[in-house]
């Protein structure tokens, strides 16, 4: 069976003069020249090559996708191969199955003030750790999109988990590891960029792939935050919803292909809903589906907390951390629900300790 | 072509073609207007949004034709053109096994004939094909034409839907909608020949896919006269009805097209009931008759239950 | 729109085709629907000849009739019902998904589709011995995932792998590569399409709203017709290699702020059944893995037909299933 002409990449315009010439399915097309073609289909020549490229490839296209293709137990090797970023809150990682997946995109949402960027500027330093650490010692790129990336701030969080990463040392391997993992060398693995609105966002993810090919090393993409360009300016919806849509099918491909955890951070809105107001996450209900996985930061009463709403591979749940000097940590023991290896006896512990829990939770659905 | 069939045709096909054909006029007379049942030449549209039980009605109907007259069936052959990958050849069966299981319990004598065989028999006078784009329908349309005229039995043609390449040639056709619609303009100026010439019948569904902001003049007339044919439900309802059906009834199709069907039914969704079950509503118009007939019904495991 | 070319049959010469052309017969649909007697005239070829040819272009391109009987016959010894190894969704299914038909699953963000999809995969692969094609556009497939689920079920590590090697995945990101990996299967043929043993039965894409909804819109022609092309495809795969197709789409909010699954109306006719996943609001249960699923549209069961789905069935073993309902006991009855 033939592949139709229509449902391969050609502009639309040519493919209609292609369909009124008579060139239905791509066997019409393979034994053509491209002057015979521009002729037969009144086309010009340039568009013509296009053509015949788009169609010709396509064995090798399907190859490529077969190649693309593998068995679920090869897969299984490569997300261990993969492993995660660890956010130094063992809670967190727990919660998250080691850390933020890399090869996969999250979603972090909150209010203002809760440590989005906090958990994103920890994340750019964690990527770096040296591999005899336990870390990956990957590079990352920081794509702020708010203005609210601190430099002294990561200096300080490198400056921790610099004096962290010492203290755990312990043979000669780690030693000489520790010499190249400096504040220094940290600052220079991360690479910043600002963007203003959304058309330089969605500008620097169509470069993404091109600096990422030419820098292997990268193993977080962070967007902070991914909402405010695509808040405002915006008077056809539609229009941002497919922009997004686009956008984030581009950045699960990024992350794919180029083996990075792409995180993205995201602002809470305020939803009534039967006369009740709620906070949930912004850009919509169908946004909600862009991201592989969805961390909500919130508050309850003085306590931080992190809910994992939705993750394909992880249950969902609700952990305490806190934000400290050093970054983003545990919360402090006597603020710590019993730790428990079985996920659902944690859950069921955090409730009976959390008398105000129902409220918070039904009020953020 | 006319040339071709004529050459190759015999007296019994000649009767066929001229009279032989039955007519449906009877089919079902909770849907068409008393007397204004479809016969030889006429087209039937049935269009309604997803779920407002026109594939059901279709498999009622069909059941009805293809079942043997001492079943109370029509008896006579049926070809079912699927444009959508959508026959569901195990509820037909479900329907026709309830058909022929209610009527063999009225009746007590006879020989007994296994139930499979009878529902192969009846299966035995449906043909399906289907067609995966717009050239190949037309195409196939003038292949079965020799098929019409060889099968003087064969009195109903279902083309399910004839909406199905509405997308696909829109953007084909580029910006002329001329050239949008030409495969569709085509294919509705063949049946238009068919249908003189070999006197079948036409049921074809189109999905109800364009929102109509304005008030088409038919929902008016339903809305306007409530109690016209509708007996069972409330004035209030059947108004609700009718704004919601109107939302939907838009008919986006070339005008060709249009210009071809004699009945128009449009289905829609109505209320459920107290013991949660789903009534489904279908209002006919015909280019033969005054008003609007409307009728209710529920979808069952056994098929389709009029009010 | 079929173009008249040399050689496309015996004894369409490419003087015969120019002669058409000047005849203003450039299509086969012109050519069958023109006067032979008349056309054979003006062409001066042999009327016979004439009707030889329009006889092969039309049975070329036409597609032919089956007896509704041999149809029904078919079905019934191919037609395979495989259970989704979930009580309770298979309840709504009546059964299992079907062979030959488009299933969907609707449903908001963290609804469970997705674990959904895993399940299904996992049973089929494990339980019925049968590969499963997994088309993932989401990013969100996890295998390790797929794992714990295979453990709570075997814990023999070949037979795990085996199940894993059953599944195959292929990653698509756009709507082009999705066509292109669906000519693909149509083209070579599922079974050739899949490495491991066992024939394939089941086709899953999560999700088809990912890849669909960035180009629909705007100038839409171009996507709604992108978006049939799938449909069509997506059926065409189902009954010809007689396979269970299993989509997730998303929702969105009708006027009266009712759930329904999106894509627009166009879309709503493609799948045959269609269930709507909800996460349970219920105080108290926001970490529960317990979905209500609603049928949504069926043509064997009744509409409105709803159940709770526990998403860690699969997860789970018989008896981790036991602890567990004992404990979800235990945190009904606390206070609240």
């Amino acid at each position: 069976m033939q592949r139709d002409v229509s449902s391969y990449a050609i502009a639309p315009s040519v493919k209609v003069k292609l369909l009124n010439a008579g060139f239905l399915s791509a066997a019409d097309l393979c034994d053509l020249r491209p002057l015979q073609l521009s002729k037969e289909a009144c086309i010009s020549q340039e568009e013509a090559v296009e053509v015949l490229q788009a169609v010709r490839c396509e064995p090798g296209q399907e190859r490529a996708a077969a190649a693309g293709r593998l068995t679920a137990l090869e897969l299984l090797g490569r997300e261990q191969e993969l492993g995660a970023i660890v956010t130094f809150c063992s809670a967190l990682d727990m919660a998250l199955g080691g850390g933020m997946p890399v090869g996969k995109t999250t979603e972090v949402c909150g209010a203002p003030g809760v440590g989005k960027t906090q958990l994103c500027i920890q994340l750019s330093v964690d990527v770096q750790i040296p591999v005899c650490f336990g870390g990956l010692g990957g590079k990352c790129l920081y794509i702020d999109t708010e203005g609210s990336f601190l430099v002294q701030r990561a200096v300080d969080l490198a400056q921790a988990a610099v004096e962290h990463c010492g203290l755990l040392a312990e043979d000669s391997e780690q030693q000489e590891a520790l010499k190249g993992f400096t504040v220094e060398t940290i600052l220079s693995n991360l690479f910043l960029v600002r963007c203003h609105d959304y058309v330089e966002l969605l500008a620097e993810t169509y470069l993404l792939a091109d600096f990422l090919a030419q820098h292997p090393g990268v193993r977080l993409v962070v967007i902070d935050s991914i909402a405010f360009p695509f808040r405002h300016d915006f008077d056809d919806l539609s229009q941002r919803t497919r922009l997004l849509n686009g956008l984030a099918q581009r950045l699960i491909q990024m992350a794919t292909n180029h083996n990075v955890a792409v995180v993205l951070t995201n602002q809470m809105t305020t939803k009534v809903w039967n006369g009740q107001s709620k906070l949930v996450p912004a850009l919509g209900e169908s946004w909600g589906h862009a991201a592989t996985q969805r961390l909500i930061l919130h508050w309850e009463g003085t306590h931080r907390l992190a809910s994992l709403y939705k993750s394909p591979s992880q249950r969902e749940a609700t952990v305490p951390y806190q934000i400290t000097g050093q970054g983003f940590r545990d919360a402090p023991p006597s603020d710590q629900p019993k730790a428990s290896d079985d996920p659902s006896v944690r859950e069921s512990g955090s409730l009976s300790k959390r008398p105000r829990m129902e409220d918070d939770q039904s009020t953020r659905k | 072509m006319t040339t071709t069939a004529k050459m190759t045709e015999n007296g019994a096909q000649l009767f066929a073609r001229l009279e032989g054909r039955r007519s449906l006029r009877d089919i079902e007379p909770h849907i068409f207007p008393d007397g204004a049942g479809p016969i030889q030449g006429d087209v039937v549209e049935f269009h309604g949004t997803e779920g407002s039980g026109k594939t059901e009605t279709m498999y009622h109907l069909v059941t009805h034709c293809i079942l043997p007259a001492d079943r109370g069936g029509l008896e006579v052959e049926v070809m079912y053109v699927d444009t959508d990958y959508h026959f569901d050849m195990l509820r037909l069966v479900t329907v026709l096994e309830q058909r022929l299981g209610e009527d063999a319990k009225g009746e007590d004598s006879g020989a007994v004939v296994e139930p499979e065989e009878r529902v192969r028999a009846c299966l035995g006078r449906l043909f399906v094909v289907h067609c995966s784009s717009s050239v190949q329908l037309l195409l196939t349309l003038h292949y079965l034409e020799n098929t019409f005229c060889s099968r003087p039995a064969l009195c109903l043609l279902v083309i399910d839907s004839i909406s199905a390449f509405y997308w696909v040639d829109r953007s084909g056709g580029g910006e002329s909608v001329a050239k949008q619609e030409a495969n569709l303009r085509k294919c509705s100026e063949l049946l238009d020949r068919l249908l003189r010439d070999y006197r079948i019948v036409v049921f074809a569904t189109t999905h109800a896919i364009m929102r109509n902001y304005g008030h088409s003049a038919q929902a008016d007339v339903a809305a306007m006269t409530p109690g016209l044919s509708e007996p069972s439900s409330s004035s209030s309802s059947w108004r609700q009805w009718s704004s919601h059906a109107s939302n939907f009834d838009k008919a986006y199709l070339s005008r060709a097209w249009q210009r071809l069907v004699t009945h128009r039914v449009l289905f829609s969704k109505g209320e459920v009931t107290k013991d949660r079950k789903q009534v489904f509503s279908a209002a006919c118009t015909t280019t033969s008759t005054r008003g609007t007939k409307c009728s209710s019904f529920y979808v069952m495991g056994g098929g389709v239950q009029f009010l | 729109m079929v173009v008249l070319r040399d050689g496309m049959c015996p004894g369409l010469s490419e003087e015969l085709v120019e002669a058409f052309r000047a005849a203003d017969i450039t299509t086969v649909e012109d050519l069958v629907s023109s006067d032979t007697e008349d056309l054979a005239q003006k062409c001066s070829v042999s009327y016979k000849a004439l009707l030889a040819i329009r006889r092969v272009l039309l049975a070329q391109h036409t597609a032919f009739p089956v007896s509704g009987a041999d149809l029904y016959e078919d079905l019934l010894s191919s037609t395979a019902i495989l259970s989704t190894g979930n009580p309770s969704l298979d309840k709504l299914l009546d059964s299992g998904l079907y062979t030959g038909e488009l299933t969907e699953l609707a449903g908001g963000p963290g609804s469970g589709k997705t674990q959904v999809c895993f399940g299904v995969a996992v049973n089929i692969s494990y339980q019925l011995k049968q590969s499963v094609i997994y088309v993932d556009s989401t990013g969100g497939l996890s295998a390790s995932r797929l794992l714990q689920m295979l453990q709570a079920k075997s814990c023999n590590i070949e037979e795990q792998m085996e199940a894993l090697q059953r599944i195959q995945v292929f990653p698509v990101f756009d709507i082009f590569s999705l066509l292109g990996c669906l000519h693909h299967f149509r083209c070579v043929g599922l079974q050739q399409a899949s490495a491991g043993g066992g024939s394939v039965k089941a086709v899953i894409v999560d999700s088809v709203s990912a890849v669909i909804s960035p180009i629909l819109g705007g100038k839409q022609n171009e996507g709604m017709s992108m978006m049939m092309q799938v449909a069509r495809l997506l059926k065409t795969i189902a009954k010809d290699f007689n396979v269970a197709v299993l989509v997730t789409n998303t929702v969105t909010r009708d006027g009266n702020g009712q759930l329904k699954a999106g894509l627009g109306q166009s879309w709503s006719h493609v799948p045959r059944i269609r269930i709507l996943l909800q996460r349970l609001e219920r105080p108290g249960s926001t970490c529960s893995s317990v979905r209500t699923a609603t049928l949504a549209k069926s043509s064997r069961q009744p509409c409105h037909l709803k159940e709770e789905v526990d998403l860690q069935c699969w997860g789970r073993s018989e008896e981790q299933l036991y602890g567990m309902s004992g404990k979800r006991k235990l945190e009904n009855t606390e206070p609240s």
